[in-house]
């Protein structure tokens, strides 16, 4: 699971929800996820644990329901680490996993939106 | 508290038959023991063998099956009524109204 | 049903919100959004929705505070919140429980069991409403009952504590609401100076059970007051029961009528468990035992109304109780039952204690405290010691007869079934000037007609009643003669005189009877206390003047009144 990027089966099923307003979808949740990673950034310069811990749940969130499952696992993971503050240690490198994963699905979310404007 | 009725093979008496408590709740079982039948029984037969205990609300149900079934010519009768019944039933005087075996 | 609820999304996450308010509004609900839980708690205020769905952790305010305020503003009506979290975190889910979550939805959404829930929440709700507005429905009612009731009470006290419930003579113990039980107990003073007592017990139980009493109580005071004996009031009672109410519905009651001047007790127990005459002087305690029908069961030409009659001594009690007592279960659903009540009286020693040993027994066999069970004990005393209260009467008395005079012969066939003592005593209380001695003109014509019935016209010797199987003797008698009864005659004359400041009442009473030596009679009455001929003196002390005629078979006794007094 951890290698797929994006579920293909999860997306048909959100175009079938969403119809007319699947774009926008996929448009909310990329400019949604921009938001939190800037967050996490923040709240790692600021080694504020309860925000990174908070930023990392709800983008997790968000990362399931769009059938993101390599980034949602990323974002447990930089969640669960966030629980223990003496762990902050390995937060930047799975916030560095987190940037580069969610590079790969966007350029993918990106490529499905054109795909639905086509058709 | 459970009442079931049973007619005779030949159709001319009805056997009503009370068991546990015959008080209030059993008020619309007892109605519909002789009023839910498609029959009208010359004898009725009320029978007590497991009747635990007995009411002034179970002798006004029995008047009013006495007047349902044609009030000073009915013929009814209580059956197998056991000591504590049986006292109830001589308090009241209910011999003067029913046959009691 | 409308199946279209509207629900309250709050999550932070827009995507989320998005995606969770496409699936619902597809499934044809309205679809209200927020985006913290300041902002849910704005839009709750401001929309009353059915249902939110609620994520746990959000900025300015989290999940969980927004869920608690929302359900303190809902207040007893159920507004479901399911949580949006993942299922994996358990301290997460104990809080959001703490906060009055309902259910909990976890990421990814999933369409069918969010539809589910939705449903299951909807049902909750629904059914939580029901149950309130039936709730409240119930409450209404029972307010509206109990607002009947007392109602009803308090028109039922006026009606049964017109009597003399509180005559030193009487206790009784009953529950301020045993009207609702159908338990009844009635008191009252005949114009003679003694006492009827009623104790009932209709079928059922609330309002239906009280509802006869009213017209009970009123015919049993009406009656008495006009001085009919018991078993006319008995005749009356049950015809006018038969007749309102519904068949199945009766009172088992047991009646006294206690004769202070000539100590006997007249019982007719109709369905109540036994009473008791209990001597005094020998400890021993007679059954008064149910020989009727309950009261409101027989058609009047059915109806039987013979009384038993016993001779009391000062101080014999007569007990009544109701089948409460006898009917009290214990945990094991046992009856108290008549022999533990005859255990308590034979440990009895002192007869004003037991009342209290009969309720500490029940309360012993029940484990709790006994409150619907009816009881009284009518002690026989001397009737002077008992207040008479004064006649009462509807008419000021302005138009007053004074001069006239009228004579009645009553005969065979009317003395068995008519009873003429109410009739010349109504007459009789339209003089003004008798009415303050309306209690002594009763007991003087009262005794004057039996004396003239029973020793006269049915020739019954008054020695007989010498003692306790004679005196039955004497009264079964009374009643095969009279019911055998073909000539004989009592004959009243009333003769109304005006004097200079009042007036004189002269009554000569006559029988067809051989007579007697008065002489005899007088003579013996002052020598002897016995059961019999108690009545001669009393006539003598509370009239005026009287005078036997020297046959014995007519006395002349009179009244005077004087205005100025």
């Amino acid at each position: 699971m951890a290698d797929i990027h994006l579920d293909s089966a999860v997306l048909a099923g959100l175009q079938d929800i969403m119809e007319a307003e699947y774009p926008l979808l996929l448009d909310t949740f990329i400019a949604d996820s921009e938001e939190r990673l800037r967050l996490l950034h923040e709240a790692l310069a600021n080694s504020d644990a309860h925000e990174l811990r908070l930023a990392a749940h709800s983008f997790k969130g968000s990362c399931s329901n769009m059938g993101a499952p390599a980034l949602a696992l990323l974002c447990k993971q930089l969640e669960d680490d966030s629980r223990n503050a003496d762990v902050l240690v390995e937060a930047p490198a799975v916030l560095e996993q987190i940037e580069r994963e969610f590079a790969i699905v966007r350029i993918l979310l990106k490529s499905e939106r054109q795909r639905f404007s086509s058709l | 508290m459970a009442i079931t009725s049973l007619p005779s093979s030949d159709g001319q008496e009805l056997t009503i038959r009370i068991q546990g408590r015959f008080d209030f709740g059993a008020h619309q079982a007892f109605r519909d023991s002789y009023e839910r039948i498609n029959f009208t029984p010359k004898r009725y037969v009320v029978d007590l063998d497991h009747t635990t205990y007995l009411d002034s609300s179970a002798l006004g149900m029995l008047l009013l099956l006495r007047d349902h079934a044609g009030g000073d010519h009915a013929q009814i009768s209580l059956v197998n009524c056991n000591a504590d019944v049986r006292k109830i039933l001589a308090i009241s005087n209910f011999e003067q109204l029913f046959k009691i075996i | 049903m409308d199946a279209r609820l509207s629900i309250l999304i709050a999550e932070d996450n827009a995507a989320d919100r998005m995606l969770l308010s496409s699936i619902i509004s597809r499934q044809g609900h309205r679809v209200l959004t927020a985006s913290n839980g300041l902002e849910a708690v704005a839009m709750f205020d401001q929309e009353q929705p059915d249902l939110v769905l609620m994520d746990a952790l959000m900025p300015v305010m989290d999940g969980f505070e927004a869920a608690r305020r929302i359900k303190l503003k809902a207040g007893e009506a159920l507004v479901p919140i399911i949580f949006l979290t993942s299922l994996t975190e358990g301290e997460a889910l104990v809080r959001c429980l703490e906060a009055g979550g309902d259910d909990f939805l976890a990421k990814p959404y999933n369409r069918v069991i969010l539809d589910a829930k939705i449903k299951a929440m909807d049902r909750l709700r629904r059914l939580q409403a029901t149950v309130l507005e039936q709730r409240d429905l119930i409450a209404r009612h029972n307010e509206h009952l109990l607002n009947e009731q007392r109602v009803a009470k308090a028109v039922f006290d006026k009606v049964a504590h017109s009597g003399c419930l509180n005559a030193p003579n009487i206790r009784y113990l009953q529950s301020p609401f045993a009207v609702f039980n159908g338990d009844l107990l009635l008191a009252a003073f005949k114009p003679s100076g003694g006492m009827h007592v009623l104790l009932g017990d209709f079928t059922g139980h609330g309002l239906p059970a009280a509802i006869g009493a009213m017209p009970l109580a009123e015919v049993f005071y009406g009656m008495t007051a006009k001085g009919y004996s018991l078993s006319e009031i008995l005749r009356e009672v049950n015809a006018k029961l038969k007749r309102i109410l519904p068949v199945g519905v009766f009172c088992c009651a047991t009646l006294l009528n206690l004769s202070f001047q000539r100590r006997i007790v007249e019982v007719w127990n109709g369905g109540l468990p036994d009473g008791y005459v209990h001597r005094i002087a020998t400890g021993e305690r007679l059954p008064l035992v149910s020989r009727h029908l309950p009261l409101g069961v027989l058609e009047p030409s059915d109806f039987n109304d013979a009384c038993e009659i016993y001779p009391m001594e000062l101080g014999d009690r007569v007990f009544l109780l109701s089948d409460g007592v006898l009917e009290t279960s214990n945990p094991a659903e046992q009856l108290f039952g008549e022999s533990r009540l005859l255990n308590v009286f034979a440990a009895n020693r002192q007869p004003d204690l037991l009342f209290d040993e009969i309720q500490q027994a029940l309360s012993a066999f029940r484990g709790k405290a006994q409150d619907d069970v009816s009881m009284v004990q009518v002690c026989l005393v001397e009737a002077e010691s008992l207040p008479r209260p004064p006649l009462a009467f509807a008419d000021s008395g302005q138009s007053s007869p004074l001069d006239w005079a009228a004579s009645f012969e009553f005969r065979a066939q009317t003395l068995k079934r008519f009873n003429p003592l109410p009739f010349l005593l109504q007459l009789l209380l339209e003089v003004q000037g008798l009415r303050l001695q309306g209690g002594a003109l009763y007991s003087v014509l009262a005794e004057l007609y039996s004396n003239a019935l029973e020793h006269g016209v049915l020739g019954l010797d008054s020695q007989l009643k010498c003692d306790a199987p004679g005196f039955a003797h004497y009264y079964r008698e009374r009643t095969r003669r009279l019911a055998e009864l073909d000539q004989g005659y009592v004959r009243f004359h009333l003769q109304l005189l005006p004097e200079a400041s009042g007036g004189r009442l002269v009554i000569k009473v006559e029988d067809s009877g051989t007579g007697f030596d008065v002489q005899q009679v007088l003579e013996r009455q002052r020598t002897a206390q016995s059961l019999s001929g108690r009545g001669l003196g009393l006539i003598r002390r509370l009239t005026e003047r009287s005078t036997w005629a020297a046959d014995g078979r007519g006395v002349s006794v009179e009244f005077s009144w004087n205005d100025q007094a």
